[in-house]
């Protein structure tokens, strides 16, 4: 039996991912006096929402050794759908947030059946669908902006699913939600058929259909996983930020996907956590935040994003040779 | 074998249409409008025709019933553009003349307006009323427009090195002296918390490509600088190369100046990177003041205030002066949140294009036409002169 | 021996132009180990797709426990209880030993896999195997040894009564196959009835007890194999005679000229201060258990892994080889253990397969000279008798042995003067075996010389002249083969020195 290093046994790249994310806040409030304060930490947390959850839903996908491109537009598309319904056609936001995952199912259930009944690529079938989403939701607001109802008008109480805000004090509790989901997901991956299958399909495709596994059926779910935690991004989008706008949203499954990979997803399926994705994720929300605090322009904070998520797919490449190697 | 003939032939078929499209789009636009042209008369005829006395029927009502001018807006994202094309059809529809409205998704996708444009110039208008996303990226239009002898009437914003003679008139806001206009109203509002310390004056512009955006950064810029130059304090200027470099302002150092104005610029016209460099900016303590020089950008700083709560109209607080309306603004200028803003009036400017559009088309002789922008805030809000420009 | 539990008989099947089974015949007794042989494309596997309902028969019987049944796939012959182990393995590597185990049935409670009963029961068919695995070990983690023992573990716990080994000890080391006999008898004595492919004669003596050999589709006969010499079984299976005694002495001359001299190479771990000659027209082979470095050290004079030092010399100069382009300038050529992954691209033909290595010749201007391409992987088609109906043959659709004479066509195109060949007749038949050791000899007396790394000792005895041993990264020997002797080689191979 192999004696197992310190880090394996505290979790391995989830651990380090989680160093790398502390000192990234230690490194940002050293340098900025004015990061350092609850304001920005409730700042940050309401920005990842959106992404938490886009990169929950892709684990699934990435683990099976295929990609969704679709989420980012597809977020997009569905708070458009949806937000239209609720200002533009008056009914009430409960049902647009119910149309809103509806179509995110529905999209991700498109993906799916291309993949793994069509046997498209991944990266094909979900770029397609990218686009599509991307004209669907101009189409959809009438290629205009949407505002989801505003804080303290009629309608906008789901706002505060995230956010609490009493006497100006603000209570950021979308982060438990976000929480009790990465928890329910990531039972749902090491503990139940769908996540056991998710790995299965991902690790050996061929010995999982020879096992006698609906493949397909488990294929799909992955991304209709995909497709519905997108929409729920969607709903955290709306719900953080003011105007939607159509034409917007690519872009975001690359931060997402980055998150995810960061936080140990292989980038050629078989291996990911739900916990490591999240902790990945922060480390893109923290660099998107931070970054301005110390005075970088906006394009140098994507080139340090993309350096970064160069580094973390080469410590899973390295890490995978040195494990050939023994 | 045969398969990969066919493979071939097909896509020889393919490159070799491709070729004939593109070749047709820029020499031989002669055929595609022929088609198109008996349709839109067709409509125009059937348009008039129901609003006009029955009596009259089938002749055409006035000479301005046969024009059609294709319009090219900078997206849609914005309630502001909403408004300007409002205002267009709704003139158009006085005149009895066809205006066809489009434009790109978002203000960034300086291509597919370009495409748009060059569409627009192959249906043979009678005349193309634009708002240029990027003043450069349309110049080669532009020229193929005036060979064509298409006018064209830019809105909203210029383009200062349009080929001479193809661009006949611009209706636009005097962006430069509306942002200092932000500046007139902030500065003063400010002026008894200067001196004491560094200062800081936060400005987020959505971008450093289009005209209107960088005057009005500027503009703002500028006369904040001056204003304070008269009352004796000194300015940095730090942040985005293009306003750093570009603003006429005295630039003092850093770190002695009383009043230091940073200019951000989101790597894309959104919302949330707005906001994202509006916190990193609202979260330094010495900030007193902050600039949004179109509708998202002072949405982002409404949105980054949403957590940070640090702006409102008082003296301990930050005060934000945005540009442009629509719902969020409003109500934030309402709620006291925004201190003011500057509106311009989109929708007499799409009015006044079609009035121009249609001058040019008939052959008088038109020129440049500034619009005005206009300084709100919640007491006159509700004023007649006001209120008609605030749209939603 | 027990009673009878499955019989086959009068199956036949066909396939669009294809005979497949031309009315076979075969039975297992409960507790008897049943070898199943055959030349490839003999009927085995397509057979034993019928018994379970991969393929439908087009006519005959099959009677199992006493009932003629016909299962409707595989899932239903593994719940009836007749399963196969399979040759490529079955494995899926990110999970664990026991999730591997239970894949497709996990024990459940609620919705919650209840993967603490699945160790338990994964620990407690270890038991019953005798065997020493980790129910929670990541399988990655494993040897292939240990990965087939799951396998066998996951065919016992579908509870059993045929079991189909298909060519078990393909990749497994002396010690492993010792280990997996055990396992067999023990089924045995459990009264399993077991059905073993093989093309490993040695094997078949050993552990079977009954023989039957197919041939082209048909049913050839069944033999006791207590009763029957390895001859008789050779010549069933292919209607001829084959030569399978060792060489007894060196075919190189003593003052051959060194073609290659490598001098203290060091490649990692596996690579440990290995120096050796290569004599122009020799055949070296490189003996030595799994595991021993052989693999590693030829890819390191290939270039296709990193080197820490050493020195390399072709014709007595000193060459820089850092990369596969650098060795196959110098006249190396490289025939994969691994076929599929590093020999040749399956969902090409044979002409392209055969011209990979050398396209610049076969260029014209910016294009492909199709007909040189064909003309000259047709002429090596002839050259070796590979069996393709032609050279626009996609090589996925060629048997193993003619694959690896894809590969061989493609270095000799190449006109190379060394030639390594990493386990070259793995996972081929006795016949093509014989082919692919006729054409060896001929290569090394037409002044190729030849690097030989085999895990099969009688191959090592029959083809080399000269056999270098290696141990853990280490040569550990080096005997000319008029000396050699299994025992000699063995006691090399698991030396350590230092």
């Amino acid at each position: 039996m192999k004696q197992k290093s310190l880090i394996n046994r505290l979790g391995g790249q989830k651990f380090i991912v989680l160093l790398v994310v502390i000192a990234l806040f230690a490194f940002f409030c050293a340098l900025s006096p004015d990061f350092r304060k609850v304001t920005t930490f409730i700042d940050i947390l309401s920005k990842s929402y959106y992404l938490i959850f886009m990169a929950i839903g892709v684990t699934f996908p990435l683990i099976t050794g295929g990609v969704d491109l679709s989420i980012g537009t597809g977020l997009i598309c569905y708070s458009l759908a949806g937000g239209y319904l609720i200002v533009q056609k008056g009914v009430p936001t409960g049902v647009g947030i119910l149309v809103c995952l509806l179509f995110g199912i529905l999209i991700g259930f498109i993906n799916g059946w291309l993949i793994a009944v069509m046997d498209l690529p991944a990266f094909l079938a979900t770029l397609c669908t990218c686009m599509i989403t991307r004209g669907l939701g101009s189409i959809c607001s009438k290629s205009m902006g949407i505002c989801w109802p505003q804080n303290g008008t009629p309608g906008g109480e789901f706002r505060s699913i995230f956010k609490i805000v009493v006497n100006r004090n603000q209570y950021p509790v979308g982060i438990i939600w976000a929480l009790i989901v990465v928890a329910i997901m990531a039972f749902v991956l090491n503990h139940t058929k769908i996540g056991r299958y998710t790995f299965a399909i991902g690790s050996n495709k061929e010995a999982a259909i020879l096992s006698g596994i609906n493949v397909k059926f488990y294929h799909i779910m992955s991304y209709v996983i995909s497709g519905f935690f997108a929409a729920l991004a969607a709903v955290a989008y709306s719900a953080v930020f003011t105007t939607v706008q159509p034409g917007t949203g690519a872009g975001f499954e690359l931060e997402a996907i980055g998150g995810a990979i960061i936080g140990g997803v292989s980038a050629t399926g078989g291996a990911g956590s739900i916990e490591g994705t999240l902790i990945g994720v922060f480390v893109i929300c923290l660099l998107k935040t931070g970054l301005p605090f110390i005075g970088l322009q906006a394009n140098w904070q994507q080139i340090i994003t993309g350096l970064v998520l160069i580094g973390a797919v080469l410590v899973d490449i390295i890490k995978r040779k040195k494990e050939e190697a023994v | 074998m045969k398969k990969r003939i066919l493979a071939t032939l097909i896509s020889v078929a393919m490159v070799a249409s491709m070729v004939v499209g593109c070749g047709s789009q820029a020499a031989a636009p002669a055929a595609a409008p022929a088609a198109e042209a008996p349709a839109e008369e067709a409509k125009e005829e059937a348009a008039p025709a129901e609003e006009a006395a029955p009596a009259e029927e089938a002749a055409p009502a006035e000479a301005a019933g046969d024009l059609t001018f294709e319009i090219i807006v900078k997206s849609y994202q914005s309630s502001y553009w909403q408004a300007a094309v409002t205002g267009i059809n709704q003139r158009a529809g006085e005149l009895g003349v066809t205006a066809n409205c489009t434009g790109p998704n978002a203000e960034s996708d300086i291509a597919d307006q370009v495409n748009m444009l060059n569409n627009a110039i192959n249906n043979a208008p009678n005349g193309i009323g634009l708002a240029a996303c990027d003043q450069d990226a349309v110049l080669d239009s532009l020229q193929a427009a005036m060979d064509k002898g298409i006018p064209v009437v830019c809105f909203d914003s210029g383009v200062p090195n349009a080929p001479a003679g193809s661009v006949v008139s611009t209706v636009a806001t005097d962006n430069y002296s509306a942002g200092a206009t932000a500046a007139d109203n902030l500065y003063p509002a400010l002026k008894s918390r200067i001196g004491n310390g560094q200062v800081r004056i936060g400005e987020i512009n959505q971008e450093a490509t289009s005209n209107s955006i960088i005057s009005r950064g500027l503009g703002f810029i500028d006369k904040f600088a001056e204003l304070a130059a008269a009352d004796g304090y000194t300015v940095a200027v730090i942040g985005n190369e293009k306003y750093v470099n570009d603003c006429k302002a005295e630039k003092a150092d850093e770190a002695t100046a009383d009043i230091v104005i940073e200019v951000a610029v989101p790597a894309q016209t959104t919302v949330e990177l707005c906001a994202t460099e509006a916190s990193a900016i609202m979260n330094k303590s010495d900030v007193i003041g902050m600039f949004g020089s179109n509708q998202v950008a002072a949405e982002g700083i409404l949105t980054a205030n949403d957590t940070l709560q640090v702006l409102g109209t008082s003296d301990d607080t930050v005060l934000a002066a945005g540009f442009d309306a629509g719902s969020v603004i409003k109500g934030a200028i309402k709620a006291g949140t925004m201190f003011g803003a500057v509106t311009q009036s989109p929708l007499a400017m799409g009015i006044t294009t079609i009035d121009v559009l249609v001058a040019a088309a008939n052959g008088e002789s038109v020129s440049d036409v500034p619009t005005d922008g206009y300084w709100y805030n919640a007491d006159n809000m509700e004023d007649a002169s006001i209120a008609p420009n605030l749209y939603d | 021996m027990g009673e009878v539990i499955l019989t086959m008989k009068d199956i036949d099947k066909s396939f669009p132009g294809v005979h497949a089974l031309d009315h076979v015949n075969f039975e297992v007794r409960k507790g008897e180990v049943h070898a199943l042989m055959g030349e490839n494309g003999a009927g085995k596997s397509t057979l034993m797709k019928v018994l379970t309902g991969i393929y439908t028969k087009d006519s005959g019987s099959i009677e199992y426990e006493g009932r003629e049944i016909e299962f409707k796939g595989a899932r239903e012959a593994q719940d009836a209880g007749v399963v196969i182990v399979h040759q490529e393995l079955n494995m899926l590597g990110h999970l664990t030993v026991a999730q591997n185990i239970f894949i497709g049935r996990e024990f459940k409670k609620g919705i919650k896999i209840d993967d603490k009963k699945m160790n338990e029961e994964a620990a407690k068919l270890f038991e019953r195997l005798h065997i020493d695995i980790d129910p929670t070990a990541t399988m990655s983690d494993l040897t292939v040894g240990k990965q087939q023992m799951c396998e066998i573990a996951k065919a016992i716990s579908h509870d059993a009564k045929v079991i189909i080994f298909d060519e078990p000890s393909a990749a497994l080391t002396e010690a492993e196959i010792e280990e997996l006999f055990k396992i067999i008898r023990d089924l045995r004595e459990q009264q399993l009835g077991i059905v073993y492919i093989s093309h490993r004669m040695d094997e078949i003596k050993v552990i079977t007890d009954r023989v039957t050999v197919m041939r082209d589709g048909g049913y050839v006969g069944t033999l006791i194999t207590a009763d029957c010499t390895k001859d008789d079984i050779i010549n069933m299976m292919v209607g001829r005679v084959i030569y399978e005694d060792p060489k007894t002495q060196s075919m190189v001359a003593k003052d051959a000229p060194v073609v290659l001299k490598v001098e203290h190479l060091n490649a990692g771990r596996m690579v440990q201060d290995v120096s050796f000659e290569l004599r122009k027209g020799e055949i070296l082979g490189f003996s030595g258990l799994m595991g021993a470095g052989r693999t590693e050290t030829a890819r390191a004079i290939f270039g296709a892994d990193p080197k820490q030092s050493g020195d390399i010399y072709i014709n007595g100069e000193k060459v820089e080889i850092n990369s596969p382009q650098d060795a196959v300038k110098n006249g190396i050529g490289y025939l994969s253990e691994d076929r599929k992954r590093f020999g040749i691209v399956v969902q090409k033909t044979v002409a392209e397969n055969s011209t990979m290595a050398t396209m610049e010749n076969f260029m014209k201007g910016l294009f492909i000279n199709k007909r040189k391409e064909r003309a000259a992987a047709q002429d090596y088609v002839d050259q070796l008798a590979t069996k393709t109906p032609s050279v626009e043959q996609l090589v996925v659709n060629l048997s193993g042995g003619n694959q690896q004479k894809v590969v061989i066509a493609k270095w000799l195109v190449r006109d190379c003067d060394i030639l390594i060949f990493d386990e070259p007749t793995r996972g081929i038949d006795v016949g093509a075996k014989n082919e692919i050791y006729k054409l060896m000899n001929r290569l090394a007396s037409e002044g190729k010389s030849i690097i030989m790394i085999s895990s099969e000792m009688t191959e090592i005895l029959r083809m080399s002249d000269r056999i270098v041993v290696m141990c853990e990264g280490k040569k550990t020997g080096e005997i000319d083969i008029s000396e050699a002797t299994q025992e000699n080689i063995m006691n090399m191979a698991t030396r350590e020195i230092g």
